[in-house]
């Protein structure tokens, strides 16, 4: 038997096909199938080979997961150079090379002081002002070879902005061996450069021939072009210049040298100009950069080219990095691989996934900022400690003198740990599918920042810096003084945040490039560069509005007074010390969150007299908007209140004596209760001279002008109260309610009695006033919601989902549940209510309110956000949260994905799995942002198609908007993104201003100042819930849905917009169940039926009436 | 001959809210004939009227037929329906939902029915005597009306549950005079009788329906002959095949939609 089996699977499906053919019944179809069915067979119970085994087992044990490596294989096939650009760029190359090396030899000495070359060249020389007038003699020399390098050389390039580097090595006795001070040795590559652009220039296979600089290294251009023809919309190709290993001595650019003379670059000709002054580390290594190209090149050679795995994983790592936009080039990649290659930590035979990750294991635990690494072995280059004095970040060459990393600043090294420790993370997270945010996410300044610094004006903000900078460092960075600028600034801002922020992380946008006929001045004229901060903030501390100093008897007292000057004061607090103290602006929530801005302001007019005008900074913009305009308090202080109130009435309901069936639990279920309500409900003054009925106020119906006189709107805090156990419950629906309606009263009489609460018991809840606020409880019981679903079908009784049970269920059942979690979700992240409120007021604004885009349905969105961040973390300000659920719902593929929520981390990878399964979004009602909490099957209120579409669309619309005006136009007041478009809407109905209620709230009206009651009324329950704009809009509904939309802004939108539905103006049906709104219209001897859209707009009129002020009709 | 061709036809009518209304909605009225009359809906006095729009109410809808003579009743509805209204017993009154009607007039005389099917104009629904309740009236209205002082929401309490109480006993004592043998010896078999049953309800019927089948089942030999075995086999690759094939297909779902373009 055991041997037969072996035999089996192809023995028997030849036996199955036979049957078949003996039964007659799909013979003629088999017949002629024969041949393929052969192979199909063979696919199909093959036993499995060696090969598949192996790469079974490869992908269990070296890779993440199956779909990792799919996902990583997909990637790597789309960014690989195609054969047949590669075939192409062959030959194009081959064609360059010879024009190249055809270069004519020149024996004259030009001087580079005056303009004889660029005049014989017919184009300038790519320097700038300060290094012309530099004297030095220059003449031509041929050089032998021009190279391809870089990536496209090493077989690790992406095949997206592909730029193929060439490399031609500049002949040593162009230099002569004074030119490695005061950037004579730059001035000559750069004519060196433009002899080699004027050669091109007679080639009509290129075009575009530009200059540009890199990394904002203006002393050292490239020579950028593109072939012509199809090639061209392929890659670029670059020039860069190096030059011949042997031109000088490596130690003359040790780090402690000097090669820039102070004289030189203050113009000073005072007599101390032979003095040789401080080290110019800086400047040594841009030298160093074109002196060591070859060595290291060769040693890269050595590594990478021979293993696949290597160039996948620099590639990978290259994707990663391009999404991050940090600053760290292909290059530098490859020398970090081979390092780590060099010292064990990886090998050749690892596979792609496991050198990424290894790498990110390294690099977040390494500390290049004080234990730099070195590729070179051998004890004859100067000692790491000598690199550590003068670069931030070290790691050195091949040849132990060049710091590879002498461009990047420490803000960025910590930028880069920290990604990588992300990356680490997001690998390890089981439960999301991390490849995505890993390569395929972009991650924009906005995305990853909660806070960014940046300058309108940069040249005079460089110029405040650098005339308070020391002559030291400026000697150092030479003409670089971006760099420096960005240096200087990073200390500071380091210094004065402290542990408010985890990260600061420069960026520096200058990539210049500029055509080759133009002087480098005359192209840069008001092309400003760009240098932004980004700052990440720690949410613990960030907030904090007082800075602690060191105690006043201690010398560092001292240090800190006179780095905080006039800020710093005496401050003796209630633990008993007295030490010095900053003390920042913030009582509300809303200004405290704007401390850091507040620091950023005082420091940069303190130490270098920039006024915050000339600063623009990221993520205050919107807090205006969270603070209740006039109340003086923002969403999380009404939300807070509201809390504290909830409590003692919780706790009075707990000790209710004298009840049948005692309080087991009582939950909130309002959006107050996560902090989500951009509109809390406040404390209100006793009302003046009421009506009253019982214990509750009642409309007073007097008009005043010709408007009726409203109460103020009041909203009620809902909350669901659970009763203990009991058998007793009648078995049928009005009974039940009858007796929940007499639980009400009696709930309601001993709260009057005992605590003396002003009660209203109704039928369906009680409202109960604690401390100014109106509370209204319900009992839940999960006998409503059965005896709703039941239904008697031929004596049989059966459940079936009804309307009001789905609803019930929501409201009683699952509400709690998620609100809980949400009022922990804010716990942890604090910023998460208030983004909810800025999320819900920007959909209202848009009218998209509840419930076309349900309440709970943004909550959860906005939960989306915090609980999967990735690839970033979760955002500490609302402005950027807002930013970021805006690019959740432009981003997320709804239609074929659904998300789910992972409250307390504890779902196990397989529950999200069968949670995805249950709640495929393609199921009609399936909410399309589940958690374990929601039961499956039950429909929950989501967005349809058309609002979600509409909601994605000015989604994108307000992220444009948004990234224009903050990162571009710098532009403070962001708040056009609130202001709906009535275009495109059928009828618009205008209401009258003062019975809309929250019409205070809109972003357009005036600030009004009214204080909060010193004690709020606790006799009498004010009118509560009365909106008539809600009544107005649930009476259109009811009774217009099937012929309109209607839209509302429901934090005091005084125009509610009506949309017809598409076929409004077509013939009908006339029919007996179905004659609604329509009209007859004669037409050629037969009567035809169309709907009365005049009736209808007169309706409207007659519903509204005493709230609708105007019908315009577009 | 006259009734069957007022069947077919509605006559259409506008119904206009107040005199100078500009844009009235138009309603349309036939007699109600139907095979077996309700006693609410007698033969030849009815009226159907669709089409009512939403503010309308009853009060209003008399002063609109006041031309054609006294209007005995009007029944709002939602849909036209020809079954007698039955008043369900419920606690809390039904939700009074916004929307176009239909409505059932009975006439005091047949006359009137005639002179109202040959009506060419309607009154309007506002009269000087009633005025329709809508907007801000009619929302103060009903939020003034919901607020209940506790002794009347203790009395509704009290009348709806000595109502439940009463109609649950007559309904205990009518099943078990039903247990009582009748005439030919039959017995009815209730909830509450001496003769033990099962509930009614689909949870049980589902489990006995699983008992039986299970009890087929056992029966069955499924594992016995050759070809039974071999095919169970077939069957066990072929959904493997199945699921393998729909694998591939994610997979390709998947590449189409993300493209795997990082840039």
């Amino acid at each position: 038997m055991v041997k037969r089996n072996i035999k089996t699977p192809i023995s028997e499906d030849v036996g199955v096909s036979k049957i078949l053919n003996e039964n007659g019944k799909r013979a003629a179809d088999d017949e002629p199938k024969d041949a393929p069915k052969r192979v199909r067979t063979k696919s199909l119970y093959r036993q499995p080979t060696v090969n598949e085994l192996n790469r079974l087992q490869e992908t269990e044990s070296l890779f993440n997961s199956n779909l990792f490596r799919l996902q990583v294989d997909e990637i790597i096939q789309e960014v690989k150079v195609k054969e047949k650009t590669e075939k192409k760029f062959q030959q194009f190359f081959t064609e360059l090379k010879t024009h190249l090396l055809a270069i004519p030899d020149d024996d004259t000495e030009y001087d580079l002081s005056t303009n004889t070359l660029a005049k014989k060249l017919k184009l300038k020389i790519p320097v700038n002002e300060q290094l012309m007038t530099t004297k030095c003699v220059f003449q031509f020399h041929k050089f032998s070879d021009v190279e391809i390098k870089g990536s496209y050389g090493l077989g690790c390039s992406i095949n997206s902005k592909l730029r193929v580097d060439l490399q031609i090595t500049v002949p040593s006795e162009t230099y002569t061996k004074n030119d490695s001070i005061n950037y004579k040795y730059h001035k000559k590559r750069a004519a060196y450069l433009a002899c080699i652009a004027s050669h091109l220039s007679k080639l009509d296979t290129i075009e575009d021939l530009q200059y540009s600089y890199v990394n904002s290294c203006e002393t050292k251009p490239v020579l950028d072009f593109k072939p012509v023809g199809k090639l061209g919309n392929h890659l670029s190709v670059r020039i860069h210049l190096v030059c011949e290993s042997d031109a000088y001595k490596l130690n003359r650019f040790s780090p402690d040298r000097n090669n820039l003379r102070e004289a030189w670059l203050f113009k000073d000709d005072s007599e101390n100009s032979t003095e040789i002054g401080p080290p110019t580390p800086y400047y040594n290594s841009s030298v160093l950069a074109d002196l060591t190209a070859s060595t290291n090149q060769e040693f890269l050679n050595e590594f990478l080219p021979k293993s696949d795995n290597l160039k996948q994983a620099a590639v990978l790592l290259k994707i990663w990095l391009r999404q991050r936009n940090l600053p760290v080039s292909g290059y530098v990649v490859c020398l970090l691989v081979a390092y780590y290659v060099q010292i064990k930590r990886i090998n050749n035979i690892m596979s792609s996934y496991q050198i990424v990750r290894n790498i990110w294991i390294a690099l977040k635990a390494s500390e290049l900022d004080t234990k730099g690494i070195s590729l070179h072995k051998g004890d004859s280059a100067p000692s790491i400690d000598d690199f550590h004095k003068h670069f931030p970040v070290v790691f050195v060459d091949k040849t132990g003198y060049y710091n590879i990393l002498w461009q990047m600043n420490r803000g960025t090294y910590s930028a880069l740990k920290r990604e990588c420790a992300l990356a680490v993370e997001m690998l390890d997270n089981g439960k999301i599918n991390s490849f995505l945010p890993l390569f395929m996410t972009p991650v924009r300044p906005l995305m990853k920042f909660d806070h960014l610094l940046r300058f309108k004006n940069l040249s005079q903000i460089k110029e405040s810096v650098l005339s308070k900078t020391s002559r030291e460092s400026k000697v150092n960075y030479g003409v670089e003084q971006l760099s420096l600028v960005a240096d200087v600034l990073y200390t500071l801002l380091a210094k004065g945040l402290g542990n408010r922020v985890d990260l600061i992380q420069p960026i520096i946008e200058d990539d210049f490039s500029w055509p080759i006929k133009k002087t480098l001045d005359k192209a840069r004229a008001g092309v400003d560069p760009k240098l932004s901060f980004g700052f990440i903030l720690n949410p613990e501390n960030a907030m904090n509005v007082v800075e602690k100093g060191p105690p006043a008897n201690l010398p560092e007292a001292e240090q800190f007074r006179a780095f905080w000057g006039d800020k710093s004061e005496l401050r003796r607090f209630q633990d008993g010390s007295i030490t010095e103290t900053c003390v920042w602006e913030g009582e509300a929530q809303a200004e405290r969150r704007t401390v850091t801005k507040q620091i950023v302001d005082y420091l940069m007019k303190l130490k270098y007299g920039i006024a915050p005008s000339q600063l623009f900074q990221v993520s205050w913009q919107l807090e205006g908007l969270l603070a209740r305009r006039g109340a003086g308090a923002g969403p999380e202080e009404g939300s807070l209140r509201a809390l504290q109130a909830f409590d003692l009435l919780r706790r009075d309901l707990r000790q209710l004596t004298q009840l049948p069936l005692d309080i087991s639990a009582v939950y909130g279920v309002s959006p107050i209760f996560s902090y989500s309500c951009p509109v809390p409900a406040l404390p209100r003054a006793a009302p003046h001279n009421p009506w009253k009925r019982g214990n509750s106020c009642l409309v007073k119906d007097i008009t005043r002008d010709g408007l009726p006189v409203l109460p103020e709107y009041t909203p009620v805090c809902k909350a669901v109260v659970e009763l203990g156990h009991s058998g007793k419950w009648p078995g049928e629906i009005h009974a039940f309610r009858c007796l929940k309606a007499a639980f009400h009263l009696q709930i309601a009489e001993s709260l009057t009695k005992q605590y003396s609460l002003p009660t209203q018991a109704s039928p369906t809840h009680i409202d109960v006033l604690k401390n100014g606020l109106v509370f209204r409880l319900e009992i839940a019981h999960p006998k409503e919601i059965t005896l709703l679903r039941r239904e008697k079908e031929n004596g049989v009784v059966k459940y079936r989902e009804s309307e009001e049970s789905e609803r019930l269920q929501n409201e009683t059942v699952l509400l709690p549940k998620l609100r809980g979690a949400l009022h922990g979700l804010h716990q942890k992240h604090p910023s998460f209510g208030a983004t909810c409120c800025l999320f819900k007021r920007w959909l209202s604004s848009h009218l998209l309110s509840d419930p076309h885009f349900p309440c709970l349905v943004a909550d959860l969105m906005v939960a989306a956000v915090f609980l999967q961040p990735q690839p970033s973390q979760p955002p500490a300000s609302p402005t950027v949260g807002l930013y970021r659920v805006l690019r959740l719902l432009t981003d997320f593929d709804w239609a074929r994905d659904v998300i789910v929520l992972d409250f307390n981390d504890d779902l196990t990878r397989e529950d999200i799995t069968k949670l995805e399964q249950q709640f495929s979004p393609e199921s009609p009602g399936s909410p399309r942002i589940v958690s374990a909490y929601d039961p499956p099957g039950l429909a929950r209120p989501r967005p349809d198609a058309r609002v979600l579409a509409r909601a994605r669309a000015l989604a994108a619309a307000t992220l444009r908007y948004v990234e224009g005006s903050l990162l571009t136009e710098y532009r403070d007041n962001i708040l056009p993104m609130f202001v709906p478009s009535l275009a495109g809407y059928d009828v618009l109905i205008h209401l009258h201003r003062p019975l809309v209620p929250h019409c205070l709230e809109r972003v357009d009206s005036p600030p009004r100042l009214q204080k909060l009651p010193e004690t709020p009324g606790h006799e009498v329950i004010p009118v509560v819930e009365f909106h008539p704009v809600l009544k107005y809009l649930e009476e259109l509904r009811s009774a217009y849905s099937e012929f309109a939309l209607f839209f509302h802004d429901l934090y005091g939108g005084e125009v509610i917009a009506v949309l017809w539905t598409p076929d409004i103006k077509e013939d009908r049906e006339f029919q007996l169940t179905n004659a609604t709104g329509l009209k007859p219209i004669p037409s050629k001897g037969e009567t035809k039926y169309r709907v009365n859209v005049q009736a209808l707009i007169e309706d409207f009129r007659i519903l509204g009436q005493g709230l609708v002020k105007d019908i315009t009709v577009n | 001959m006259k009734a069957t061709k007022r069947i077919q036809e509605f006559k259409a009518l506008e119904l206009k809210l107040t005199k100078d209304s500009l844009a009235p909605h138009t309603i349309y009225l036939k007699e109600h004939v139907v095979r077996e009359h309700t006693k609410d809906k007698p033969q030849g006095r009815t009226l159907l009227i669709v089409n009512i729009p939403p503010y309308a109410d009853e009060k209003g809808i008399i002063n609109a037929f006041k031309d054609a003579g006294h209007v005995q009743s009007v029944q709002l509805c939602l849909k036209p329906s020809t079954a007698e209204v039955k008043t369900v017993h419920r606690f809390l009154p039904e939700a009074n939902i916004t929307t176009f009607r239909a409505a059932y007039i009975v006439f005091k005389k047949v006359a009137e029915l005639d002179k109202a099917l040959k009506l060419q104009e309607l009154r309007p629904l506002n009269s000087d005597e009633h005025k329709v309740k809508v907007g801000i009236n009619k929302w103060i209205q009903e939020y003034n009306d919901s607020i209940l002082l506790p002794t009347t929401l203790k009395k509704n309490i009290e009348t709806f549950m000595a109502k439940f109480d009463a109609d649950s006993q007559k309904a205990e004592e009518k099943e078990k005079e039903l247990e009582q043998e009748d005439d030919e010896g039959w017995v009815t078999v209730t909830k509450k009788g001496k003769v033990q049953s099962f509930a009614r309800t689909e949870k049980v019927e589902n489990k006995i329906m699983k008992k039986e089948e299970k009890n087929k089942k056992r029966k069955e030999l499924k594992n016995f002959y050759t070809f039974q075995i071999r095919e169970s086999k077939m069957k066990n690759i072929v959904a493997l095949r199945q699921k393998f094939e729909e694998d591939k297909k994610k997979i390709a779902q998947i590449k189409q939609s993300r493209r795997f373009k990082p840039f």
